[in-house]
Parts: C-alpha cells; structure tokens; sequence
C-alpha cells in the first residue's frame, strides 16, 4: 500500500514556503488585528472607544431592545389572487422546461417558479446534451432576469420612447437603407434557434440588401474553417468524450469553457469514475495557464501559445512515424519525459477510441488537428461530423469583412443581437469607428453598455426566461424554449421585432409552431395531432430526431504549407513574455458581468474574486522582479493595461494570462470598473484572432492590489485530508492510497446517537469533480446565500455554504491538483454542536447537524471549534442594506429569493443544511403519497447542479441506495476520521491515471 | 326570578333593548304575568310563593319556546331564502318585512309552498306580485307550517328591530342605545358608595367618642382627669406606632418585603412579557364584513372549498374574489359587502360584465408565524389528517374570524409530543416501523418520537 502522508499538499505558494507571516495570519482569528488596545489600554482622549461610551452604548442598545419588543405587532395584509390561475398554488412550486440562455451553448432546463416568478434553474434530465447538468453560469442567469438596471423601456436617440415610435422609426430606416442599395445588417452571436433564423429570412425577403453575420466574442472560428477545408463542412464536430480511451487536448477548456463544457464533463466522466467498471480513460492536457481541465488531467505539461502550434506538429509527425505518412520539417518540441513521443504512443495504441482536440483558433493548427484525428481513424467513432454541433458558428473573418464594408459606408443599418463589440471585438477601436458610418443602428441589448451608448436606438429584448424561442445546440436535438416569467420591463422578443419590421402579422410564439408543424412535426411518427406533439415537446423541453448514422471521414493533404504558418506564427509571439488571454469559468465572455453571483464565485483555481489579474508562474515572476499583489502594466502592440499579479503555480514559464470578460461600462453596478477589458490584446492569424499576443514590456508599478481569494481562508493545520492513488495501484487494491489512522483507542464524549429511520449522507467522488463550481452558484440560488463584495471576501467573510478547495502539490511550476468540495459534513460527533451554549446547533435523530438561526447568538464558538472551517457567520445585515448594493438590496434582486429557506439577519451563523427544505418536501410528497422514499428522490441543490455527478446524496440506511454502496466502497474515506467525529459525507478517493513513480 | 326573565330577554333581543322595554312593547301576555307576580308576592305567603315560583318556571319555558322558534326562524331562513329574499329589502324577490300584516298566515303557507299553484288559482294579490317580479318563479319551499310559522317570527321580530331602531334614532336623535350591561359607570358607583359608607363609620366613631367625653364630663370627670385619659390613649397610640415601625424597620421585614416585590414583580412582568408578539385573539376589522358563522356554520361550506391550499401545499390560501362569485353571482347581491367584492373584480351585475380595472382585495392576515418558522398545512391536513379547527378553533361560530390559539413554538411542541402518529395506510411508515420496536410491540408512536420535535423540522 502506498503511503500517502509524505505527499504534501498546500493551496497557496505560501503555505508551501510556510513562512513566518504566512503562520501568524493563518493563527489569527480575524483577517484585520482588532482594536484591543484600545478598548482594554490607558484611556486617553485619543482613544476610539471609552467605557463609558460602552455603557451608553449598552443601555441605549438594551432600553431600545425593551421598547421595540413593546411595540404592536404590525399589520400584515394577505392579498389573494382575484381570479387564480389554475395552475398556480400559492406556495406550491412549479416546474417549466425551457432551454438555458446563459450562453449560446443552449442547455436544456427545468425552471422552478413559485407564484409565477423564476427562482432555480436545473438541469432536464430528459436531454441527452446536458443530460440534466448545468453550469454556475446558467445557475446565476435566473438573478440575471431580476436586474435592476435593465432598460425599462425601448430608446430611441438616447431618450425614452414607445414601441410604436421605435416601429416607424426602424421601418423608416429599413426601407431607406433598402432603397439606397445600403446593406441591411443583423448582427448575432450564435443563434440556435432555427425558428430565429427563418424570422431573419423572413426579414431579407421584405428588405433584398438584409444580410445575416454571426460574430461570437470567443469564437470556434479555427475549427470551422479547418473543417471546411478538410471535409467541407464548416461545423464543429460532435465529440464523443464517452467513446475515447486516450484524450489530448491542447490549450481546449473542454471542461470549463470550450464549445459546450456541460455535455463534454458529463461524456468525459463517464470513463473516468471507477464505481461500476476497472476502467478509466487518460486524458493528457498541454495548456498555457491552468485551467479546470488541466487540472483534471492525468498528465498536464504547460506550454507557451507559441509552442502550442509546434507541439501539435511534432505530435503529428510522431504518429505519421508510426502510419507511414508524410512528416514534416518543423522545429521539433519535446518536453521532459518524452511526453509527446509517449503520447504518441499512446494514441496509435487507442486507434479509433482516441480523441485530439485543440482550442486553437489557428486554421493551420486545426488543420494539423484533422490529420492526427484522420491518422487516428477517429472520425465515425469518436469525432462525428454528420451530426455536429451548432453551438459556434461565429467566423472571425466575416466580422472584419463587416467592419470594412461599414467603415466604408457600404452599411446602411446595423441591427445587433447578443454582440457588443465595442466591448469584446479585438477590434474594437475599427468598430466604434466604423458604426459612426453607419446611417442606422439599432441594438436589442438592454443595457446602456459599450456598444448601445453607440447606437441610435436600442430595443430592449427579453430575457430568455420571458422568451418563446426553439433550439438545435447539435443536429437533431431540439430544445423547447417558454416564458416562465411575465415581461417585467417594456421589452419585447428580438425575434418579435424582427418579424413586426418584417411586416409579418403572426406573432412569434405562432411563428415558431407554424415551423414545427411544417418540419419537426412531420418528421416524426408519434403523434398524429400537431398539438398534442407541440403540448408534449413545450412540456419534455426537448424533442430528438433519429441522429444520422455517423460515418467515417479521412484528410490527408499536404500541410506543409501549413507547417511554415504555424512557424511564423510562434515567431510572431516572441517577445518579453506572451500574453494568453482566456475565458473564466464564472464570468466568461463578461455577457453576464453585471450578475453578483458570478463575480463573487471563486476562479476554480486561482480562488480570485471580483477582480481578473496577471496570473504568472512563480519562478518567472521571481526572475522577473514580481512579488504577489504588485500591480504591473503590461504594454502589448495593441496599448498597455495595469494589473496586479497573482502567482499561478503550473503557469507556462514566460508566459502570463488575463481573463476577458471584465472592465465592463454601463453594464450595471456589480460589473463596472470590476477589472480591466483585455479583449483587444489578441494577435490577428489567418484572418482569425489567435487568443494571445507579445508582450513587448512589463514593468511593475509600485502600486499594490489585494486580490479577494478565498482560498487560504481557512486552515486545516496541516492535518491532511486529501487522499488520492494511481490507477495502477487502485487496481491491486481497491482501498490503495488511504492513510492510516490511529483509531484503535475511539473514546467518545457523546453518547452513540440512535440511528433509526432515516439517515442522510452524502459521497463525493474526487475523481469526478472538476471543480466547476457550478454547486456553488446552485447552492447560493437555492438557500439565499448572501453576496458579500470584495472587500469583505479579504477579511474572509465570504458566505458560500459549499466551497470547493483546491489543492496543488508537487513541484510549483508543474503541480498535481484536487478539487475537493468542502460543506458542512453533518459529523454525528460535531465538535460545533458542544460548544454551543444556546444549544443553537444541535443534532436530529436523521443525521443533520440542524442550525437554528433564531436562537443564534452569535458567539461564534461553534465555528472557532469546526475542524472543516465551514460555518459562516453573518458580521453584517446583507438585506436591504446600501453598503451591500447587490440583488437582496431591491425589490427586484429579491425576487430571485427561495421563499422556502428564511433570509439570515446580521449576528448569526450559518452553514449547509443538506438542502433540509428539500428533504422535507420529498418526504412530504412521499407522505401524501403513502409510498416509501425512493432512493434518490432527495436531491440537494449541489449535487442535482453537477455536470460531473460528482455528488450522491442520499439514506445511508437504506442498503440498497447509491450512497450507502459508495460509503462502503473500497476508494471511500471520510476525512479527519481520525478526531472521530463521524463525518456524514464520504469521499471517493482520486485516482490518477499515470504511472506510478518508482 | 325576575332575573331569569331578564336574562331569557336580553338573551332574545342580544342585548339592543332595554329588556323590559322589549317585554312590554312585544309581549303584552307577560305584562299581566308580572302584575299577577307581584299580587303573589304582595300576599306574602310561603305556600303562594311556592306556586309563585311554578308558575313563574312555567312561563319561562313558554319564553324560551318562543325564542327558540325565533332562532330556529333564523336558521331556516338564512339557509333556505337568503339567496333570493331578504327581511329589509328588495333581492330577487320581495322584502319580507311586516309580510304577516300584509298577508294572512294561511296565505303565506300555501305560497311559500307552492306559489304558482296560488298563482295559477287566480289569487290576485299573488298575480300581482309575480307580475311586478319579471314572472320570477318562487321555487317551492318544503317546509313544515311550524318551520314556516318561525321563519315568519323570525321575520317579525327583524321588523320589529329595525323599526324600533329607527324610531329609537328618530326620537334621540342618533343617542347612544341604552346600555344594558354592567357598566364601569356602576362599579364605579358601588365603589364611591362603600367610601361614602367609611367615611360615615369614622363620622359615627368621632361623634360617638364625643358623646362619651360628653357622658364622662356629665358624669362629674374632671377636666384633668379626662387630659389623663387622653395622654394614656395618646401613649398608647405612639406605642403602637413605635411598634409597628419596629416591625417595619426589621432586616428581616424589609427583606421580605423586597422579596415579595422582587417575585410579584418579576411574575407580572413575566406574564406581561411573555405575551409580547403572541397575537392570540386577535381579531382584526377585515376590509369585507366576512362571516366564517355564515359560510362555515350556517351554511355548512366545506373549508377547503375556500382554503383549497391547505390539502396541497404550505399556504391554506385565501380564496381568489372569483370563487365568491360562484355563489354570490345570485346570493346576496345587494349587500354593501357584497358590492366590494363586485367593486375588487369591477363586475357590474347589472350586465353580468367584468371590468378591467380589478382591486385586489387587502385581508388582514389573522395568522402569522414568523418568518424564522416553517408551517406546511398539507403535512398536517393531509398527511396528520387534522382538523382545522384543532388550531382554528370554532371557526364556524366565528362572525369575526380571531386567532384562536397563540401559535407559539411551545404549544406546536406539546401538540407534537401529545399527537400519536396514525401509520395506518401510509406505506411511506414501513421502514420507520421496521426500525421501532416500540411499534412493533404495539406501542404508540407520537410525532416527537419520529423526530417531531428537532429544530430544523421548521426553523430551515
């Protein structure tokens, strides 16, 4: 058995240096040393506090305490429905499907609402995209819809006006542009919706000169040009994560943020979870910063963007080797271990259940990409090009196209959806330039942000939750989109608009069915009457074709061409450093900035919030004269930006990374001034925009910035919790990697508790989870977990109920990770539960540990004495309160609140509860029923968000349920066992899949 | 016995009328009864005291019958022809008011059940009637001539009321009504009468002690011995004094004391404290003069017709203004409080139209829990399967709904701890009982056993 307990782990670099400063911060209490010199020393006149104001203070607090429990209870009114909606009861849930509009990604979704107001967001376990998973993104969108700065009325010249004025007016500019022979252009990001598409045509039918451009911020222009020229079909394939052995990615997010993050970490977990099966697929990761999935792969090299484009040719001309094919000559990449040679290796083992992907937007290193795959025989198995999906379909080339024609006035009028480029095109000085020559514009944003401060009138669109709309995210799956919300503002559906310019009578819910009655309906067979179909498919939420039979696909070429290409392209990279911009998790393109949830949702792996940064590996910075919180302005040939900078251990040396997605204008409270806007540093390659540029000086500033991460908060004093073993080992023996405890002499200060009916646990499979954080962004939703701002995540003061902890270990410039989701883990010991002297926390006989937020004091000892440092405790009013301007400080943001959970005041601790509403309500229905609970009809709020399934929740008393089979697996511990607390959540230990070191 | 009559009287007229007023103006009969009581009591006699007292109790009963009849009138009425009569107005039909004087009692039988066989019979007043009606149908009533006969007092004695009243408010001039009950005014009399009655006792004791100096002095006691006699009395009053003042210096007495004070006060501030917040009684005017007694009591409406919520989810839920309508459509119509909730749907009965500008209609919410607390009602009514009036109360005898127990987190807990859970039929128990020996032995089970009573049972 391998030894574990010499594998030391740590979570920042300062805990690895263990130094001085870094052990007396983590021995405080208190983020900021408190005043106690003052209160207890010398009373001088320049004290802040004297005894006597204590005193004041006290007896004005207690006699205003007296007088305001005296008062009359107030009045309060209960005002009923006059005429009830027949599906609505008053504190009965409902559930609508419809499909997520957080991203153009179009997951399907269940909305829950209660009394007709949005307020969660799950996943449909009936599509077979998401397979009933979502990510934080679109767990945060439904706070999205309750955002208070949203226009409330369409804007024509800058001020107010009505539909009808805007109607003429559009129309008017239409058929003027029309007339002049100017184009007509609709401006989109991604659209799914084939109903959308036909109500543009619609459009171009009326107005000859209407042309359609789709532009998406972060484009997959790279793999859809390559795929036209290698098979003609300019799409991004269907990856089938599930049916490859051997993965390799260079520089793809495929877990966090490339093309469809959900269904990819849903396909790749099921070959990487060992419960049921012996096997486990490799997944070998060669990035730039780190990113989710680096951290999850089993071999993770980091390299420069400039390296990137020569490694996938050395790759290539490695498996040419073993196929017999061309090779060609190009500067050959190795790193230490014969890393591509073995991943070569590896791949022509796997023949046919490989999979190569690159999120390169590089043509010529997509096309390489193809050979590989066509070298691999992986089209037909585990690429399918016959069914591919629709999710990206932006070509950085048709926007430039744009940008020049409207530059030289050949545009007559602009009609933009769900772009903003004067925010997020590498362009964007070309762009604002250009659409000054523009006669009209016209955008349906709702917000007065960077592009619709530029434009003559914006009409303001719903939101996708007040929205009817269809969906293909992939050929053949249909996704079903209903309003579950009455409009709140004056707006109205952008496709709505589009068919009242188009002089179309039908309104757009009629214009939607009239297409499924002339297509989807009549390609299938079940139904014979067109409303039963529709009724069935707006209830499922998704309807699926018969897929087409997915055949095989070769490319061989001559890349040489290529090869020069992706040569110049790394030369033109040199500089001081390069600079790699990327997409995070949370925030993402920043369409959703303005949205608290994200912006307080922790970066997967740096733990930074409200802010992005300069992440930098750490022996660079040093080499470099970097010291963490500096602020350094980085000047690239597209103008300069200050940061501050954060040590990323696993950052390529040489290179450091910015998120896009902040430095947002008009946006909204939350997203303005919040970072600065990175989009424009992107080096132009073949027409397509490379994501990453030189950088020609770096200098540091002097000044200092203290990011708000999370992760160092709280201290385990360097007890280990982390467990992990190789595949290799966990196949001799299933218990490989536990670290033994001494447990021979348990003593307990509590009596056994009783242990009938119903016993909650949870197992989380570290193997599985990403560290998405899609749970925590669910877990805010569902328990009205507060947001707190930045300031208050520096003094540690963040309120998540789950968090996850992110471990690094190994050397700094290449570490291991594991994501390890942390929650209250409800010991049946819980040391919280004695030090409690209101009896405030205490234990129910079905295995919670209960917190009773009414008979909360505030004391604060139960979090002093919880050994997982999960408690958290309200040191401010977060409701209505200014100094916390987020969604509970409206009307508005508060209608996002679960009415079932209560809202927590100022004094008082709080931490996960198992979702116990949840419970509750299942054991209600059981009730009612009079059934007996089935496994898995309790789901809390984390695991039912998980993309991963890393979660399982369930009665352990139950012998058949899943969690009581994964807490009795040989990969299960539970941590700290060795305090004897009795945790109630088990882990499934991590298993890597490399070769053991010797 | 007087007393009975009055009691039996106020009982009658719910306390509006003088009792004896009533008496005399309503039913002469017992004016002779009363005159006939104080002949008997004039005489003075056991024997005819006795008899007195029979036949005052024959009386009464004779009293009580009448009211009856009148309350069972009452009944009879509001089940069977609010919907389309009322005493004081016209509604579909005619206003019934002074109906004995106009028609004779025969008359009335025979059309109350069945009207259009008078009709048809050619009786004129009864043509008439259903000419000025629109040809209105009565439905025929299946009534008995005594169930009639009560309804018919029932009508009389609301005629009689309301033109009492309006006379009463012609002649006063809007005056208060009489006050029949026990007024502060007469406890504050009894109250000035005993200090009148201390003060002419210290008077008397003065005057005597001033006769016997004035005995003493006829007596032939000088004047020396009588300043003497003063001194010892003044002597002994000081001693007295001293005394008590002894007593009331003591440490142990002043201990005591502030004993006492410290518990009586702590107790009363106690008890006052305590009920901060708790609302119990509460009883608030609601924005439509909504009569549980009527709908619930009266009429016999099931309530979760109304409270529909309370079967499916955590909200009983007040019924939306639309539910009304499906009886209030025909009953009623012209009642203010009816015409607010025409006015909060904009419905126009004359045109049977809804207008598009509806009010939601404010209720005071009578029940609150605090947020902090979690309440489902369908665990309770579907599940526990308890009555509603287990924590309502007697709603059905409510005319102004009030808060009937005081919802404190310790009279949930009892309730829990007292309840025994039926696991009867609900295959959810199964494992629960599998798990409990106790039930296996046949013990009972209450909610506290299975957990009823844990914090985050409702505090989530």
């Amino acid at each position: 058995m391998q030894n574990n307990t010499e594998t030391k782990y740590w979570k920042g670099l300062n805990e690895l240096s263990n130094d001085a400063e870094f052990q007396t911060s983590q021995n405080k209490e208190f983020a900021e040393d408190l005043p106690i010199d003052d209160f207890f020393g010398k009373v001088t006149e320049q004290s802040k506090s004297h005894r006597r104001d204590f005193l004041k203070a006290l007896g004005f607090g207690v006699s205003a305490v007296a007088v305001a429990a005296c008062n009359e209870a107030p009045v309060r009114k209960a005002i009923p429905y006059l005429v009830k909606p027949e599906e609505i009861t008053p504190g009965v849930a409902n559930y609508y499907a419809s499909t997520c509009g957080g991203c153009t990604t179009g997951c399907s979704i269940v909305v829950k609402t209660r009394e007709g107001r949005p307020i969660k967001v799950e996943g449909n376990d009936l599509s077979s995209l998401n397979q009933g998973g979502v990510c934080g993104v679109g767990h945060a969108s439904v706070l999205s819809l309750y955002d208070s700065s949203k226009l409330k009325n369409p804007m024509l010249n800058g001020s107010s006006s009505t539909w009808a004025d805007l109607d003429a007016f559009v129309i008017k500019n239409l058929e003027a542009s029309a007339a002049a022979g100017k184009k007509i252009t609709i401006l989109t990001g991604t659209i799914t919706s084939p109903s959308a598409k036909k109500a543009v045509g619609k459009l171009a039918s009326k107005y000859s000169t209407v042309e359609h451009v789709t532009y998406d911020a972060v484009s997959a222009s790279g793999i859809l040009m390559a795929n036209k020229t290698s098979f003609n079909k300019q799409v991004v394939p269907n990856y089938k994560f599930q049916d490859a052995k051997v993965v390799v990615s260079f520089g793809a997010d495929f877990l966090g943020t490339w093309i469809s993050p959900v269904e990819y970490t849903k396909n790749f977990m099921k070959n990487r979870k060992l419960n049921n099966s012996r096997e486990m697929s490799r997944h070998i990761q060669f990035e730039t910063g780190m990113s989710i999935t680096g951290s999850n792969a089993d071999v993770r090299i980091p390299v420069k963007p400039s390296q990137e484009g020569l490694a996938v040719v050395t790759l290539y001309n490695n498996i040419a080797k073993f196929a017999g094919a061309a090779q060609y000559g190009a500067e050959p990449i190795e790193f230490a271990g014969n890393i591509l040679a073995n991943t070569a290796q590896e791949l022509w083992d796997n023949k046919g259940k490989s999979l190569v992907i690159s999120g390169s937007n590089d043509v010529s290193v997509q096309l390489m990409v193809n050979a590989i795959n066509s070298l691999l025989g992986n089209y037909g198995s585990t690429i399918d090009l016959d069914n591919p999906s629709f999710q990206k379909q932006g070509v950085d080339g048709d926007m430039s196209k744009l940008v020049k024609s409207m530059a030289n006035g050949k545009v007559g009028t602009l009609i933009m959806f769900n772009v903003n480029p004067a925010y997020d095109y590498a362009d964007a000085t070309a762009f604002k330039d250009a659409i000054a020559k523009v006669d009209f514009s016209l955008t349906f944003d709702n917000k007065v942000s960077e592009t619709a401060s530029l434009v003559t009138a914006i009409a303001p669109a719903h939101s996708f939750l007040e929205s009817w709309d269809d969906n293909q995210a992939k050929a053949g799956l249909f996704s079903i989109t209903q309003p579950t919300i009455a409009p709140i503002f004056n707006s109205r559906q952008w496709q709505e608009s589009i068919l009242v310019w188009a002089g179309e009578k039908m309104s757009y819910y009629k214009f939607i069915q009239e297409n499924w009655k002339n297509e989807g309906f009549k390609k299938q067979s079940k139904f014979i009457v067109f409303q039963e179909f529709w009724d069935n498919a707006v209830r499922d939420g998704v309807v699926n074709m018969e897929p087409k039979a997915s055949s095989s696909y070769s490319y061989s070429a001559d890349l040489a061409g290529d090869v020069q290409q992706i040569t110049k392209a790394s030369k033109g990279l040199s500089g001081v450093a390069e600079l790699k911009i990327y997409e995070k998790v949370g925030l993402k393109d920043g369409k959703q900035a303005n949205n608290p949830w994200l912006q307080e949702l922790p970066d997967p792996i740096s733990k930074a919030t409200w802010d992005n940064y300069i992440a930098i590996s750490p022996k660079f910075a040093e080499e470099k004269g970097i010291k963490e919180e500096d602020v350094v302005e980085i000047t690239t040939e597209k103008g300069s930006f200050k940061l501050p900078v954060l040590m990323q251990p696993g950052q390529a040396y040489g290179t450091v990374s910015v998120a896009i997605g902040y430095g947002r204008d008009g946006e909204g409270k939350c997203a303005d001034g919040v970072g600065v806007n990175v989009f424009q540093h992107n080096m132009a390659s073949q027409g397509n925009w490379y994501g990453a540029i030189a950088i020609t000086n770096m200098t540091v500033t002097g000044e200092e910035y203290v990011l708000a991460q999370t992760q160092t908060h709280h201290s385990y004093e360097g007890r280990n919790i982390v467990q992990e073993t190789t595949l290799e080992n966990f196949l001799r023996d299933p218990h490989a990697g536990a670290v033994s405890h001494a447990m021979d002499d348990t003593y307990s200060l509590w009596p056994d508790r009783d242990k009938r009916g119903h016993h909650w646990a949870m197992a989380i499979d570290l193997n599985a989870c990403t560290g998405c954080g899609s749970c925590v962004v669910s877990c805010q939703a569902e328990n009205n977990v507060a947001v707190v701002g930045r300031d208050e995540v520096r003094r540690r003061r963040e309120m998540h109920w789950i968090r996850i902890d992110r471990y690094y270990s190994g050397d700094p410039e290449s570490p291991e990770v594991v994501h390890q989701p942390m929650l209250c883990q409800h010991c049946d010991h819980a040391p919280c539960e004695s030090v409690c002297p209101v009896l405030a926390t205490m234990h129910s006989s079905e295995g919670l540990n209960q917190q009773v937020y009414n008979r909360c004091v505030g004391t604060r000892y139960c979090a002093n004495n919880c050994p997982f440092k999960v408690r958290r405790f309200n040191w401010f009013n977060y409701t209505d309160n200014k100094k916390f301007d987020y969604n509970l400080n409206d009307d508005l943001g508060k209608m996002a609140l679960n009415p079932d959970v209560v809202v927590r005041s100022r004094g008082v601790m709080e931490k996960c509860s198992f979702c116990v509403q949840r419970i509750q309500s299942s054991k209600l229905e059981a009730k009612m029923a009079g059934e007996p609970m089935k496994d898995g009809a309790v789901k809390t709020a984390c695991q039912q968000s998980c993309p991963a399934d890393a979660i399982v929740f369930g009665d352990v008393n139950d012998p058949d349920s899943e969690v009581n089979k994964l807490l009795h697996s040989g990969r299960n511990y539970f941590i700290l066992e060795e305090l004897n607390v009795q945790p109630g959540i088990g882990y499934q230990r991590l298993v890597r899949n490399k070769k053991s070191e010797a | 016995m007087l007393h009975n009559y009055t009691l039996n009287l106020r009982h009658l007229n719910r306390g509006e009328l003088c009792p004896f007023q009533t008496e005399m103006m309503h039913y002469p009969e017992i004016n002779f009864k009363r005159s006939m009581t104080r002949f008997f009591q004039s005489l003075d006699s056991v024997r005819l005291r006795s008899l007195s007292l029979i036949f005052l109790m024959v009386i009464s009963v004779q009293f009580v019958a009448k009211a009856q009849s009148i309350e069972e009138g009452k009944k009879l009425f509001q089940q069977n022809c609010t919907s389309c009569h009322a005493v004081g107005r016209k509604v579909i039909g005619p206003a019934l008011s002074g109906v004995t004087e106009r028609r004779p009692m025969e008359w009335i039988l025979r059309f109350v059940k069945n009207s259009q066989a008078v009709i048809q019979s050619g009786d004129e007043y009864a043509v008439a009637l259903f000419e000025k009606y629109n040809k209105t149908v009565m439905t025929p009533q299946s009534l008995t001539d005594d169930e009639i006969k009560s309804v018919m007092a029932y009508i009389d004695d609301e005629t009689l009321k309301a033109s009492q009243a309006t006379a009463a408010t012609a002649a006063a001039g809007g005056a208060a009504p009489a006050d029949t009950g026990t007024s502060l005014l007469t406890y504050l009399g009894l109250f000035g009468l005993i200090v009148i009655l201390f003060a002419v006792i210290v008077a008397l004791n003065r005057v005597i002690k001033v006769l016997e100096r004035v005995i003493l002095q006829k007596d032939g006691v000088s004047a020396e011995e009588l300043d003497k006699l003063d001194a010892e009395e003044a002597a002994e009053k000081a001693a007295r004094k001293a005394k008590v003042m002894a007593f009331a210096g003591n440490k142990k007495t002043v201990l005591l004391g502030i004993l006492i004070f410290i518990i009586v006060g702590a107790t009363a501030g106690w008890k006052t404290l305590i009920t901060v917040g708790i609302q119990q009684g509460y009883a608030p005017v609601q924005p439509i003069n909504f009569s549980h007694e009527i709908h619930a009591g009266i009429n016999q409406i099931n309530c979760v017709y109304c409270h529909s919520g309370a079967e499916k989810g955590r909200h009983a839920t007040l019924p939306p203004a639309k539910l009304c309508m499906n009886c209030h459509n025909y009953v009623n119509p012209e009642s203010p409080e009816i015409q607010k909730i025409y006015a909060a749907l904009d419905y126009n009965p004359e045109t049977s139209e809804y207008g598009d500008n509806p009010k939601p209609i404010e209720w005071i919410r009578v029940h609150n829990l605090p947020d902090f607390a979690y309440f489902n009602h369908s665990q309770h009514v579907m599940v526990g399967k308890v009555e509603c009036q287990k924590c309502h109360g007697p709603v059905e005898e409510m005319a102004v709904l009030e808060q009937h127990s005081d919802l404190t987190m310790g009279w949930c807990i009892n309730c829990h701890r007292e309840t025994k859970v039926n696991f009867e039929g609900n295959d959810y128990y199964d494992k629960i009982i599998a798990a409990h020996d106790d039930i296996k032995s046949g013990g009972a089970i209450t909610v506290a056993n299975l957990g009823g009573i844990e914090c985050a049972k409702c505090h989530y």
